[in-house]
């Protein structure tokens, strides 16, 4: 025997994202129909950008067939009664199933797959993203049957909000007692943007009745010259180091580049040597192209000219091949940006006596530069091709010293335990960034060698415990800007009577 | 005048968050026809079909859209003669209903509660107690559970302590409507005002009744009372006057009150065949009772439940003989009561007593005293009863699939790693008041940290993360009076925020006329944004318009040099520098007193709103139009996400990092960005990193923009080398090595 009960509808969507007239739109389809409907919200202030519910009954009898018999509805989404769970976002589908209003027994999940990050995601020092394939996986396992597209994508290339797209794919799954015309009628009775809303519903609906390949983002090209001495580094490290290699010539030439390979070697020779996977060099090599590829105004000023960057800037503010662009770029370097690539003779001098007047951290030149004009070009083309300068910089031999230091802990841990000489390359994401920044990742990077693993290479502490230790103190050295965490983490460290010693 | 910094001379125009013209027409429907809408505006829609001769209140969450449709109404309240009062706040709005105390007149007034109730008491009690001639009704808008901005508390408290009736209605709209009329004539019968709360679902709920004419009020602006009503002292809350009211109260009003609720069936029973247990309900919680109950075998989906309901439409005062016969013969009865304390199990059990009924009354020993009752709240509680008290009932089958789905539920959330992200309200994209809490963090960075006492508003979202400022929040234009008692305390100034909303709410006198009485030493920071934009932008006196004309009424500049600040500042909030070095004055000036700065930025909501279809419309006919928005070089960003830390624009997110060397995501500026500019210049003051554009997008590029581009383009192409202007179709390129 079916029990006589309405169809359910969960909505979960974000402040302005068109939540409220999706509502609108299937309630009023459903009154076409001549379906007892109801639908609820709390819009709130959780309409500013909060995440928010939208909640609907409908009876799947018209009032004809009821014959005057008023089902009871409810305000409120049940655990466990919700047939359809209509989630913007991928979150929010997660959220929903973590409430239990996706489950087993009952739930088509139609959910957009793109990601719109939370605050918490946003501001990590590092990349705090939630895990996308626990996310996926558990919001899977959680419904009777899925669809899971990226609604968004749909939405831009549609030119629609993600509302008619996410009620598009709705009416592909048929779910509701409301066939898709009563849908496209509403959304025309409401009477705005309607073209653009239509687009979105059909692009939504043929996602789900005729499913297309998914939309991803195209990975950037990178074009690099490839070396001779590549042929030496087969295995899995090797398409970065090509890329490694053409970031070094763009960088600075083809030399450095050589001394990028030079370096490698020692790791890959160290590797063979106890016999490891490879694994660990393509981690350095892609950390070490990185690190010496070091941002400094030169580096910014090249990329900033780059016609590559002014193609980039042109689709990302979708202007018309028919509109002119003017880029204005935001400059504030401060004393030590620009005595960083003087040569230190020069520039130690400048930077202590900045110091004595209390100077840094207060003095800097701020520009606003148009790129795009002629002269703002020029100036940044000026800077560009000060990279002669760059070899004999202050900041150049602090970044080769610091560079050397990091590539001698690796190869000293290798014969100790592999998994600590990939914790230690691993610090060195650690270091980032421009002015502040850049200090704060620079003193914690110096501080976690200083005090767990140089006394490690000393044999000071045994190699397993060294390596939960950096492991920790990386994620502390990331998680806050005050650097309390890591003070905490370094401070237990030190306070572990056998490791103790090693600290001191 | 405000100083807002787009286009000057443009009105305001009358633009509400929400426009409700549809709403309007369906508040025009006659006898017979079908409204459809949301349970708040039915509640609009009854007032008029009550006669009401004025409405007033102040707008809040759920009740806003009460008063915002009838604002949009004007010409219709003309034609009925109806005042509408747009009231500073809730103590003006409970003052209004002073009207029905002397004249035949019905009044309807609105407001958010706790809070708002909180605010009106004053007025509400001396109301109470004279009593009232025509009906009174106050709608209030009950905050108490999920989506709440407020504290949570019981409006019940009120409502017993001022012996006003208080209405709890089945949230579908016909009963709604009905007992809105109702509600006049209980008014009327009792000489006492009613108040009916409504919780948020059941004023958004959506629904349809079918609707009666609206009823021209006997006494209106169209038809004037003859004339002042002769003095009566016991129309006045004054002693001794007051003392006969008390003793009215109960010997009179309250009987009145019984007898009406029973004689017109204001409470509803639902009979069944079980007879040994029933349950009692607020009449607010029927439907997710019902369902719960539904849930567990125990009701149908038509309402039809297996044990009796009886369901408290009126929830003060009760009726003892209607709940003496309901539970007169029942071993146990479940009563559903939301909230603590739990003022109706105390009674129903009192009642019970005294008559010596031995029938088991079982609320909160199954069902939690605080919080809200949600679906699964319910289930659980109704299981435990049945299981308790009328094993009989119970459906296996039902209750061991919840408990699986707990279960599942469970390990769905162990699969997810535990805690996911929460999203709390934020700032809009390119919200004025986003920069005042910039320019605080990083004046913090510089001075250290300052106490900061936060008020009722949009800027209240500075408290969640990123930004984590505030330490204390106590209640609606509060700020400054909160820091009174912490400023001489600390060595460094309190900082107090306020918006305008809550300036002209209640801090205008509580805040700057009691610091300024005391001499005291603080720094406020005045938000001026035109609207009360938490609750969907209505008007304040500062705004520049208001329902009746384009004008603003008040200045709020010039209302604290006439109350005699000399420390005042005006900041755009968008110039960032000046803010902060506005505030560092504020903060280590040695001039004493009260040192206000008037944040001044339009709700950028209001302002999209407004010139959203302004601009489309010059780009639609041809105009040169520039588009302004903001970027990150994804090459040059480095993933730190320092820039977010200070800024959280829902535009400024982040993304994958296109660069295969590098592992965290970039920070990226979506196409919702409207260019208000502050991300650049958080980067710039803060000194974070180069990543940041403007760009200037030249819609409808006339012959010399175009001369111009082409002129950059082809010289600058040749002076990269690669002698023509980079199309959009170029791919990337790294520049030749040397």
């Amino acid at each position: 025997m079916t029990v006589e009960r309405p169809v359910t509808l969960l909505i979960a969507a974000l402040g302005g994202e068109g939540g409220g007239v999706l509502t609108d739109w299937i309630v009023q389809a459903a009154i076409a129909c001549d379906l007892p409907v109801q639908a609820t919200s709390v819009p709130g202030v959780a309409q500013r950008t909060g995440a928010t519910t939208y909640y609907i009954e409908i009876f799947p009898q018209t009032r004809t067939e009821l014959a005057g018999r008023q089902p009871l509805f409810a305000l409120l989404p049940a655990m466990g009664e919700v047939d359809v769970m209509l989630a913007s976002e991928l979150l929010e589908a997660g959220r929903a199933a973590g409430n239990g209003f996706v489950t087993p027994d009952r739930t088509l999940l139609i959910a957009s797959t793109h990601r719109v990050y939370s605050v918490a995601e946003k501001t990590a020092l590092g990349d705090g993203r939630f895990d996308m394939n626990s996310l996926l996986q558990t919001v899977e396992q959680r419904a009777t049957e899925r669809v899971l597209i990226d609604m968004q994508a749909l939405a831009n290339h549609s030119g629609s909000p993600i509302s008619a797209v996410m009620l598009g794919a709705l009416a592909g799954t048929n779910r509701l007692p409301i066939p898709a015309n009563a849908f496209i009628a509403a959304i025309k009775a409401e009477g705005k943007s309607v073209a653009a809303n239509i687009a979105g519903f059909e692009a939504g609906r043929a996602a789900v009745t005729q499913p297309a390949v998914p939309v991803t983002r195209a990975p950037q090209a990178t074009r690099q010259s490839v070396a001779q001495q590549l042929a030496a580094f087969d295995g899995p490290a090797r398409s970065i180091i090509e890329i490694g290699v053409g970031r070094l010539v763009d960088y600075q030439n083809a030399a450095y580049a050589q001394l990028y390979l030079d370096r490698l070697a020692t790791i890959r020779d160290g590797e063979t040597r106890v016999g490891s996977d490879g694994s660990l060099l393509r981690e350095v090599a892609r950390h070490l192209a990185v690190r010496m590829a070091f941002d400094d105004v030169i580096r910014v000023a090249q990329l900033k000219i780059d016609p590559a960057r002014a193609a980039n800037v042109r689709r990302e503010v979708r202007a018309k091949a028919s509109e002119p662009l003017n880029v204005i770029d935001y400059f504030k370097p401060g004393i030590e940006e620009i005595c960083s690539i003087l040569p230190p003779r020069l520039a130690e001098p400048i930077l202590r006596l900045s110091a004595k007047r209390g100077w840094l951290g207060r003095v800097y030149v701020g520009m606003h530069i148009k790129s795009n004009s002629i002269f703002g070009f020029l100036r940044l083309k000026f800077l560009s091709k000060l990279r002669w300068m760059r070899p004999k910089s202050l900041r150049w031999r602090d970044e080769q010293a610091l560079t050397e230091r990091w590539l001698r802990a690796i190869v000293a841990a290798l014969p100790l335990s592999p998994a600590l000489a990939r914790e230690i390359a691993d610090c060195a994401k650690l270091i980032k960034g421009y002015g502040d920044t850049h200090k704060r990742g620079w003193g914690r990077f110096d501080r976690i060698f200083g005090q767990i693993v140089e006394p490690a290479l000393l044999g000071m502490m045994p190699p397993s415990v060294a390596v939960d230790a950096i492991a920790n103190a990386k994620v502390a050295a990331l998680g806050d800007e005050e650097g309390t965490k890591l003070d905490a983490v370094l401070a237990a460290i030190a306070a572990t009577p056998q490791l103790g010693k090693a600290a001191e | 005048m405000l100083s807002f910094p787009q286009e000057t001379g443009e009105k305001t125009g009358n633009k509400m968050e929400r426009s409700f013209k549809k709403e309007v027409q369906s508040l025009r429907l006659g006898a017979g026809e079908t409204f459809r809408g949301e349970g708040i505006l039915a509640v609009t829609k009854a007032l008029l079909q009550s006669g009401v001769a004025y409405v007033g209140g102040y707008q809040g969450a759920p009740v806003s859209h009460l008063v915002d449709v009838l604002v949009e109404s004007q010409d219709m309240l003309d034609e009925l003669g109806i005042h509408l009062e747009t009231c500073a706040n809730e103590a003006s709005a409970a003052a209004l209903l002073a009207a029905s105390i002397n004249y035949p007149l019905r009044g309807a007034v609105t407001w958010k509660s706790i809070v708002g109730t909180n605010v009106a008491s004053d007025a509400l009690s001396n109301l109470a107690s004279a009593g009232v001639m025509g009906g009174a009704l106050i709608v209030v808008g009950e905050d108490y559970g999920e989506g709440a901005s407020v504290i949570q508390e019981r409006s019940h408290a009120f409502a017993l302590k001022s012996s006003v009736w208080l209405l709890d209605p089945r949230p579908n709209l016909p009963t709604i409507v009905d007992l809105v009329e109702k509600s006049f004539q209980l008014s009327e019968a009792t000489n006492t005002p009613v108040m009916m709360e409504l919780r948020i679902r059941a004023c958004h709920v959506t629904g349809e009744f079918t609707a009666k004419d609206n009823i021209a009020p006997a006494y209106s602006r169209k038809h004037l009372l003859a004339g002042p009503a002769p003095q009566n002292y016991d129309k006045l809350s004054h002693p001794p006057a007051t003392f006969r009211q008390e003793k009215h109260k109960h010997e009179v009003r309250l009987p009145a009150a019984r007898k009406f609720i029973l004689e017109h069936g204001l409470n509803e029973i639902f009979d069944a065949p079980e007879k040994s247990v029933g349950v009692i309900v607020q009449g607010g919680l029927y439907n997710a009772a019902l369902r719960a109950m539904s849930q567990l075998g125990l009701a149908d989906a038509f309402g039809q439940a297996r044990l009796p309901v009886l369901v408290l439409n009126v929830t003060h005062p009760l009726v003892p003989e209607q709940i003496l016969q309901f539970c007169a013969g029942k071993d146990a009865v479940l009563l559903i009561e939301e909230g603590q304390p739990d003022y109706i199990e105390q009674s129903l059990n009192s009642m019970l007593r005294r008559a010596d009924l031995q029938t088991n009354i079982v609320g909160k020993d199954v069902l939690p005293m605080a919080g809200e009752y949600t679906a699964e709240v319910l289930a659980d509680g109704v299981r435990l009863f049945v299981a308790q008290h009328a094993p009989h009932l119970i459906d296996v089958e039902r209750s061991n699939r919840l408990q699986a789905l707990k279960q599942g539920r469970s390990t769905a959330l162990a699969a997810l790693g535990g805690e996911m992200p929460t999203r709390p309200p934020n700032f809009c994209t390119g919200c004025p008041e986003r920069p005042l809490f910039t320019a605080i963090k990083l004046l913090q960075r510089e001075i250290g940290p300052t106490h900061i006492a936060t008020d009722i508003g949009c800027h209240s979202f500075a408290t969640f993360a990123p930004f984590s400022l505030g330490n204390s929040i106590l209640g609606y234009g509060m700020s400054l009076a909160s820091a009174a008692g912490v400023g001489p305390m600390l060595d460094k100034r309190p900082i107090s925020v306020m918006g305008d909303g809550g300036f002209w709410h209640n801090g205008v006198v509580s805040g700057v006329s009691s610091s300024l009485f005391n001499r005291g030493d603080g720094v406020l920071v005045i938000l001026q944004n035109g609207y009360t934009s938490a609750t969907g932008a209505q008007f304040l006196p500062n705004s520049k318009g208001n329902r009746k004309d384009d004008e603003s009424t008040s200045d709020i500049e010039t209302t604290l040099r006439a109350m005699g600040v000399t420390w005042l500042r005006t900041v755009r909030t968008y110039s960032l520098p000046k803010m902060i070095d506005t505030l560092r004055q504020a903060m280590t000036t040695q001039q004493k007193g009260l040192k206000v700065i008037i944040a001044d930025g339009e709700c950028q909501l209001a302002r999209q709103r407004r010139i959203k279809p302004q601009i489309a419309a010059q780009v639609a006919r041809g105009q040169r139009v520039v588009r302004t928005r903001y970027g990150v070089d994804e090459r040059t960003c480095t993933g730190d996400h320092a820039c977010v830390r200070l800024s959280a624009c829902p535009s400024l997110t982040i993304a994958p990092n296109p660069d295969p060397l590098k592992s965290d995501p970039v920070a990226y500026v979506d196409n919702d960005c409207v260019g208000c500019g502050l991300c650049g210049e958080v980067a710039h003051a803060a000194v974070l990193c180069p990543s940041f554009y403007r760009a200037e997008i030249i819609q409808n590029p006339r012959w010399y923009d175009r001369a111009l581009a082409s002129f950059r383009a082809t010289v600058i192409g040749w002076l990269n080398g690669t002698r023509r202007a980079p199309s959009s179709t170029a791919t990337p390129q790294p520049v030749a090595a040397e």
